[in-house]
């Protein structure tokens, strides 16, 4: 890929983590808070992946695995959280 | 050279489902209504994103991005139907 376009992408990746911070913030409910850390989680792999991209090595994108594999972990516990009032 | 085509489309195209959903959750009002756009954010936007991959040229890249690819199909469904039955069974405030 030419390097200019995932230089954008990677900026654009940056923006858009933005725009998901201004989600978070206006969030009025634990609910509404846990489903913006998804999307943020998702952005962050994105933006990992376009990072592995950009310098041509793999492990970013095991980073993001990583990262994808808690993510469940923190949502389905926080939502179990959100019915039951405790994590178990 | 198509290649390059087809990996950059395929990034940018990514960012662009990114983008629409962030300002569809940002303007939905509703939690069942925001679950909706998320969706794109956190599937196709993710998985068109990490395709590019095939215009690295790299292996190594190629079979991480596929492994990861294989994880959020699986992922991504199952963490917003948590969120939907939370919501939908939560106690009255």
């Amino acid at each position: 890929m030419p390097e200019v376009v995932v230089t954008i992408a990677a900026g654009w990746a940056t923006l858009l983590l933005f725009a998901g911070g201004l989600l978070l913030l206006r969030a009025p409910d634990t609910l509404h808070r846990v489903l913006a850390l998804d999307v943020l989680v998702a952005i962050v792999i994105i933006l990992l992946t376009t990072l592995s991209y950009l310098r041509d090595v793999s492990y970013y994108i095991d980073a993001a695995l990583a990262l994808a594999l808690l993510a469940l972990t923190a949502t389905l516990v926080a939502a179990r959280y959100v019915t039951r009032g405790g994590p178990f | 050279m198509i290649l390059d085509i087809v990996g950059s489309a395929l990034l940018l195209l990514g960012l662009l489902l990114a983008t629409i959903g962030l300002y569809g959750m940002l303007r939905m009002p509703d939690i069942f209504h925001q679950l909706h756009p998320s969706g794109l954010v956190t599937g196709p936007a993710v998985i068109l994103v990490l395709l590019a991959s095939v215009a690295t040229g790299s292996a190594e890249i190629f079979t991480s991005a596929l492994l990861v690819i294989l994880f959020v199909l699986i992922t991504s469904p199952l963490s917003a139907h948590a969120i939907a039955r939370a919501a939908r069974r939560r106690p009255p405030r």
